[in-house]
């Protein structure tokens, strides 16, 4: 991913989420998205097929797992 | 009979023997630990908080019960007396779980110790403190903007390593025989390395993530650090169980893996984990790779296919996860996180939602390959680091030629194989620096810790790999 398309990213991807990029944290946030593609890109170089289904798979829940301890907000 | 301050310095097993045998109290075991880290920690830096009065109270409990004969099953108990301390992402009753931030420290105390802090109590082990990290476990250096860097006890000009630097800290000055840590790409294994202490990963699943402060719920393992293989071992079996508030743990039997340590392992099949895991390697790393391959007579070369896109796929998830996890924060208050992880938390924020599915594909199509490669070969082994303890603000690394950035490719050896879960066992090796540990992983397939142990025992009666206290001067 060059540079300016990464900018017109984050800029676009921050104000839908809602998340303010302040101008001192600008430059090293781009660092790391363009990092992050990287990474990406030799990702998306592996040949996958349509069974290898992705590695989080959710279990259904029964009454029985459902505990009693206080959550969190997150 | 040695007195608290050497037994300090020994193991958990041979407190627990002492106290159990009457030799010292659990409240004498308590003083020598809090001693030592009176003298100690204003070098290291190892703890964020002491539970000075839980653990006082705790200890004469115990002396109480075994004074009085009241409970034949105390004096069973394989960890009676022996004084530990957590990562400060643990819950601890009363206390604030701070998980490194500055953010977390305004929320209130925990009302629940974490289970598997309480399974260590029931084996009778006592809650010492807590203990320093990269802030939300995003680093592997343990040089944390608001509680200051822990330093390592071999040499405290050098970092610890992270994200459970002060886990592993604490063991090597022998503050305390025994710590806990959590591992989501290398997190238990890095700080053991660097620190020369043993470190346990196991399996993804195998013990329950629940009240400790997540960081990438995909990839997140909790698990102990000590200075034997046997107190390893011991402190794992008293862990297992599943806890099903945790989505994660596994419904599997208890395995006594302690009891197993001395059953043989000239029948295993074992292999040196090539490509990738050399070429990432430096020369330190290499030569302790090559030293417990000489002790097990390992002389096959093996690989898994890929390892730079899994170790891909695992930075992508972490990133994604990491910074969903923390948005609400990010929005409000960027500028109260850890300026050396906070940008890679929001970019982390941004990613597009395909980049992180297909990391999760491939991180299944990955373990699909390690499973194939464990029908022919029970043990890999493969350097922990890539290089011995860098220097505190250490930026960049040169290994073998290639000049990286320091914090994240501390990680490139371990990210691989937490991505996929397998269990590892993070052995130090002396020698190959002129004055550093380094560690080594053994890694086996899921669920198989037993052997693994069994593996890094027999290597420790062999006098191959060794955790000795470091020689801190008194601050």
């Amino acid at each position: 991913m060059d540079s300016e398309t990464a900018e017109t990213y984050v800029d676009a991807a921050a104000a839908a989420l809602d998340l303010p990029i302040l101008a001192e944290h600008r430059p090293g946030v781009l660092t790391y998205f363009k990092l992050a593609a990287a990474m990406a890109d030799l990702v998306a170089g592996q040949v996958l097929h349509l069974e290898d289904e992705p590695a989080a798979v959710f279990r259904p829940i029964d009454s029985t797992d459902v505990g009693g301890e206080k959550k969190r907000n997150r | 009979m040695s007195g608290p301050a050497e037994l300090l310095g020994s193991s958990a097993a041979a407190i627990a023997h002492a106290v159990r045998s009457r030799g010292v109290s659990a409240a004498d075991m308590v003083e020598a630990s809090l001693a030592r880290i009176e003298a100690t920690d204003g070098v290291v830096n190892a703890f964020t908080e002491l539970t000075v009065e839980r653990a006082r109270r705790r200890a004469a409990e115990i002396d109480a019960v075994l004074a009085a004969q009241a409970d034949p099953v105390a004096s069973g108990l394989p960890l009676l007396g022996v004084p530990f301390a957590v990562k400060n992402l643990f819950d601890i009753a009363g206390v604030t779980t701070r998980a490194g931030a500055k953010i977390e420290r305004e929320r209130p105390p925990a009302t629940h110790d974490s289970p598997l802090i309480a399974r260590l109590e029931r084996a009778g082990a006592v809650l010492v403190g807590a203990l320093n990290m990269d802030e939300y476990a995003y680093g592997f250096t343990t040089e944390n903007t608001h509680d200051g860097v822990t330093r390592n006890p071999h040499d405290p000009a050098r970092i610890a390593g992270g994200s459970s630097g002060g886990s592993a800290a604490a063991v090597a000055a022998g503050q305390v025989p025994l710590t806990l840590g959590s591992d989501t790409n290398g997190s238990i294994r890095v700080p053991a390395s660097l620190c020369g202490t043993f470190g346990l990963k196991p399996t993804y699943g195998r013990l329950p993530r629940t009240g400790t402060y997540p960081f990438v719920a995909s990839l997140d393992h909790l698990g102990p650090f000590a200075r034997t293989v046997q107190d390893l071992a011991l402190s794992y079996d008293a862990m297992q169980g599943i806890d099903r508030r945790d989505p994660a743990s596994v419904e599997r039997p208890v395995e006594s893996t302690a009891r197993a340590l001395a059953d043989r392992i000239d029948t295993l099949r074992i292999g040196v984990l090539g490509d990738y895991f050399h070429d990432q390697a430096g020369p330190e790393a290499r030569a302790a790779v090559a030293k417990i391959a000489t002790a097990l007579e390992a002389t096959r070369t093996v690989s898994l296919p890929q390892v730079a896109r899994a170790r891909a796929a695992a930075f992508v998830i972490t990133n994604a996860e990491g910074g969903a996890l923390h948005l609400a924060d990010l929005r409000t208050r960027a500028a109260d996180f850890e300026p050396l992880s906070r940008d890679r938390f929001l970019a982390g924020a941004l990613l597009p939602a395909a980049w992180v599915v297909q990391a999760q594909r491939l991180r299944r199509w990955f373990a699909m390959r390690a499973a194939e490669l464990f029908q022919d070969v029970d043990v890999l082994i493969a350097a922990a680091t890539p290089c011995a303890a860098p220097a505190i603000g250490t930026e960049w690394l040169t290994i073998n030629g290639q000049r990286l950035p320091a914090r994240p490719s501390l990680g490139l050896l371990t990210q691989p194989i937490s991505l996929i879960g397998l269990p590892v066992c993070s052995v130090p090796v002396w020698g190959c620096h002129p004055t550093m540990p380094i560690g080594v992983q053994l890694i086996a397939a899921p669920w198989r810790e037993g052997l693994l142990l069994r593996v890094a025992h027999q290597l420790e009666m062999a006098g191959i790999v060794q955790a000795p206290v470091a020689t801190l001067a008194p601050t």
